[in-house]
């Protein structure tokens, strides 16, 4: 399973963003939070220098799961929640492949939370990038698991009452080995911890606050929320933990960064079928 | 169960053929277990309707496995006078009764306390030795089994066998074998060679997450798979497990996963998936006894449905179930070649009963042919389609990494490109694509086997082959001719060699076990027997036995 094209990180001419675009007109909303991610994402793949072929995007559904299709790149859009599984899998099999996931909150801490969990764990070198707007654009605005307990909605009036999941904290604590977060309307920002999660080892994780302006048109607000904060923790979860804990939700940058050892490529064949199937003779 | 393995692998070594079935108890790890062994000089695919000798290592809990090991008044039992009785469950079956001392004559107080009582070993020469197997034979086996054990461990069991072997010499129960030649045979499980066929179609990523009774199948995979290069991920759940399948097997490399039951319930919606966004995968379901947690341990063929249709929308996929445990491994590799060919989900409907069966098999059994995955045949430059509509139904995908040919793999309704759109005609022709792949679906000489040419047929699959088989030899032998059909392929139904082994039947059953008629239905619903044909269903966990099915027949 190695005998793999081209590989490496170089490239004959410099790429620009536009060699990474499809062309395919998005489905989204005018205003929606998710073109600024298509936007860093695809500055990102041209600062970052592997050709379109050596990129796979892979996502689940939602409004925000529609990207690969809008790129060049190799890409696969699944069912709901379950676009890490499929990564993992791709990643582990193919590891010279540039790897990335892509997805809403509630396709990846709802229905893909137990995947989220896992694929932090797993520690295989890919990154993951969630469209946080904290409310499921796609089936028309309900509450996710990031949303604001005392947001008004049809299926949940007055509010959900929950208190939201804190997708950062989850990440550190789960053994991400890089945790950041973005902004959708600070495209160059995002590209440079784009850029950093796929060059970072091991899991890469990027929160991105991506408004939906249809359903949450509140979160034009956001822009004036948000703020850099460089305060990086390598290493110490524990406190990294603590500090997004403490965070209001709008501190944008890295987070944090770990030393884990990411998960090994598989090793190289040392014995022939034949030999596999000896254990099983019996008899002259 | 380390008897029985020693016992059935010296058979081998002297040329026998034989099968292993094991009962085990409810609780998951030690506790009360029995291991069925049969030997004979001609190969043996089912469970026989009586047992010639039954050896009590103790009576713990035995009446739980009774009604699974069949008895009668001229079967022998052999048990230790210091386990008491032969409780009320075994003795009513009147079999003739041996009482004989099993505790190992050399051993101490000390050696007992730390090496544990040799019965086991005893009891297995006292066996070999009724049959006539020679003590060399066993000697190797018990190397084989042990291997990595100690040489006191060795010893200790060694002297033990020899004492049975002597012991059985002044008994005279007329169970001697007739003699046979030593021929290479194999000996393996029917889960093992479901891994090693899937090795040999090109497996060499699986995902899965452990469940029995499909879990020592993949125990078994993986540090093989790493031989080959290859790896096993170990998901976090079975919706995990097919979906890193599905991401393996676009990356170009084959991939399977491996579950039972209640896994394949939480794959159904990426079945859906394989189907429409056009991924190979192979899936191995080991049914056990359903629905829901149902019996873990033990056979049933009831999920021919959910893997046949299971799905929601058109899904249509090939389902594939081995015969025997042989044909396990040519079932499997068989499968990867049609996933691969078909840009498919293929399911393979294993059981318990082969699965966990350990058979003597001819190693030499005929393998099919490689067919492999189209990833050319695009011009370059063009806007590549990955979901063409063109003659051929089968459209290339190339692998990711190659240059030119990006392509993203859709699971919704989907336009040649794959860029997803919601009308009826990308909707209706990509579902006519789909269908036409199994359409012209064209299965050879593997779609199944006839045996016989009796009359009245038995239309059956999988472990229910073997008995069958039996059934209809001692019917035919009786007068009234009986042929089998064994289908290997389930879905889509092989019409042609269907109809063609039906000629001349007057009458037609279906025998599978499960309650609802599962296949009778599915073959009938599709005009694929006569309306005449009569349907034998019953769930398990016990197997068809020969009586029972010739009784029905009768
Ligand atoms: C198994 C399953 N359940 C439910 C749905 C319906 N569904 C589609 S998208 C979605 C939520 C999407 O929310 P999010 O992931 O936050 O993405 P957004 O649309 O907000 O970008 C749901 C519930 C589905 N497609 N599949
Ligand atoms: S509904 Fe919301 S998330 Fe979906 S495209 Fe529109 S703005 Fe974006």
């Amino acid at each position: 399973m190695n005998d793999v094209t081209a590989t490496e990180a170089h490239c004959v001419r410099a790429l620009a963003a536009k060699d990474f675009m499809s062309g395919a007109h998005p489905i989204w909303c005018p205003g929606c939070g998710d073109y600024g991610v298509l936007a860093g994402l695809e500055r990102a793949l041209a600062l970052h220098g592997r050709p379109p072929h050596e990129v796979a995007l892979i996502s689940g559904i939602g409004c925000s799961s529609r990207l690969p299709a809008y790129t060049n790149c190799y890409g696969f859009h699944g069912v709901h929640g379950r676009a890490l599984a499929f990564a993992t899998g791709l990643k582990l099999a193919r590891p010279d492949l540039e790897v990335i996931t892509v997805g809403g909150d509630g396709d990846g801490y709802s229905i893909g939370g137990n995947h989220f969990i896992h694929a932090c764990r797993r520690n295989v070198d890919m990154l993951y990038i969630v469209m946080d707007n904290r409310v499921y654009g796609m089936t028309k605005g309900q509450p996710s698991p990031t949303t604001e307990p005392d947001w008004d909605s049809e299926i949940a009036p007055g509010g959900i009452g929950l208190r939201p999941f804190n997708p950062l904290a989850v990440a550190v604590a789960s053994g991400a080995n890089f945790v950041a977060r973005a902004f959708a309307g600070q495209p160059d920002h995002l590209a440079q911890l784009v850029v950093e999660g796929i060059r970072w080892p091991g899991f890469a994780f990027i929160e991105v606050l991506s408004p939906c302006i249809t359903f949450r048109p509140e979160q034009f607000d956001w822009k004036a929320k948000v703020r850099h904060d460089e305060a990086m923790i390598q290493n110490d979860r524990a406190a990294a933990i603590a500090a997004t804990l403490a965070d209001d939700g709008f501190n944008l940058g890295v987070v944090f960064k770990g030393e884990r050892a990411a998960v090994t490529k598989p090793s190289q064949p040392i014995a022939p079928l034949s030999d596999i199937e000896r254990q099983f003779t019996v008899g002259t | 169960m380390t008897a029985g393995t020693v016992f059935l692998r010296a058979a081998a070594q002297a040329g026998y053929y034989g099968l292993m079935t094991q009962l085990f108890g409810p609780q998951v790890r030690g506790g009360e277990a029995a291991a069925l062994v049969q030997i004979s000089t001609a190969p043996i695919e089912c469970q026989p309707d009586r047992f010639d000798l039954f050896v009590a290592l103790d009576w713990d809990k035995v009446e739980q496995f009774a009604p699974e090991i069949p008895l009668d008044q001229s079967s022998t039992i052999i048990s230790n006078p210091a386990d008491g009785a032969v409780p009320a469950s075994i003795a009513k079956s009147k079999a003739r009764l041996i009482s004989l001392s099993m505790n190992d004559p050399g051993a101490t107080r000390l050696d007992k306390a730390l090496r544990g009582k040799r019965t086991n070993m005893f009891a297995t020469g006292v066996v070999a030795g009724l049959v006539g197997l020679r003590a060399e034979n066993l000697r190797i086996a018990l190397a084989q089994v042990m291997v990595g054990k100690n040489v006191d461990v060795m010893e200790a069991n060694t002297t033990a066998l020899a004492a049975g072997i002597k012991a059985a010499t002044a008994l005279e129960l007329g169970f001697k074998l007739e003699p046979t030649r030593e021929m290479p045979r194999w000996l393996i499980t029917g889960n093992q060679a479901i891994g090693l066929g899937a090795l040999r179609g090109g497996v060499r990523f699986v995902g899965c997450y452990p469940i029995t009774p499909a879990t020592d199948l993949v125990e078994w995979l993986a540090p093989e798979l790493q031989k080959l290069g290859g790896r096993l991920a170990l998901a976090e759940d079975e919706l995990a497990s097919i979906n890193m399948t599905l991401g393996a097997s676009y990356g170009g490399v084959p991939a399977m996963t491996v579950t039972s039951g209640p896994g394949l319930s939480l794959m159904v919606e990426t079945i859906g998936l394989a189907v429409a966004a056009e991924v190979p995968a192979v899936l191995i379901d080991v049914m056990r006894a359903g629905p829901s947690t149902g019996i873990p341990s033990k056979t049933e063929q009831s999920d021919v449905n959910i893997a046949i249709y299971g799905s929601h929308g058109d899904a249509p996929r090939v389902v594939l179930a081995p015969m025997s445990v042989g044909d396990c491994m040519t079932t499997a590799e068989w499968a990867v070649y049609l996933a691969e060919s078909l840009q498919s989900p293929v399911i393979v409907l294993s059981d318990q009963a082969l699965g966990q069966a350990q058979a003597v098999v001819d190693p030499g059994l005929a393998r099919p042919k490689p067919l492999r995955r189209r990833t050319n045949g695009v011009s370059p430059g063009a806007q590549f389609k990955r979901y063409a509509i063109a003659a051929d139904p089968v459209t290339p995908m190339p692998r990711p990494g190659s240059p030119g040919y990006q392509w993203v793999g859709e699971g919704l309704t989907h336009n040649e490109v794959g860029i997803p759109v919601g009308g009826a005609g990308a909707h209706v022709a990509q579902i006519n694509k789909r269908a036409k792949k199994f359409d012209q679906f064209e299965p050879g000489e593997w779609w199944g086997q006839t045996w016989g040419q009796g009359d009245t047929a038995i239309l059956t699959f999988g472990s229910s082959v073997g008995p069958a088989r039996e059934a209809a030899q001692r019917l035919t032998g009786a007068g009234r001719p009986t042929r089998v059909i064994g289908l290997r392929v389930l879905s889509p139904i092989p019409r042609q060699a269907l109809a063609q082994a039906l000629k001349g039947a007057r009458r037609v059953v279906v025998l599978e076990q499960n309650h609802g008629a599962q296949l009778y239905r599915h073959l009938l619903g599709n005009k694929a027997v006569p309306v005449t044909t009569e349907s034998i269903a019953r769930p398990g966990p016990l197997p068809f036995r020969p009586a029972e099915i010739a009784a029905h027949l009768a």
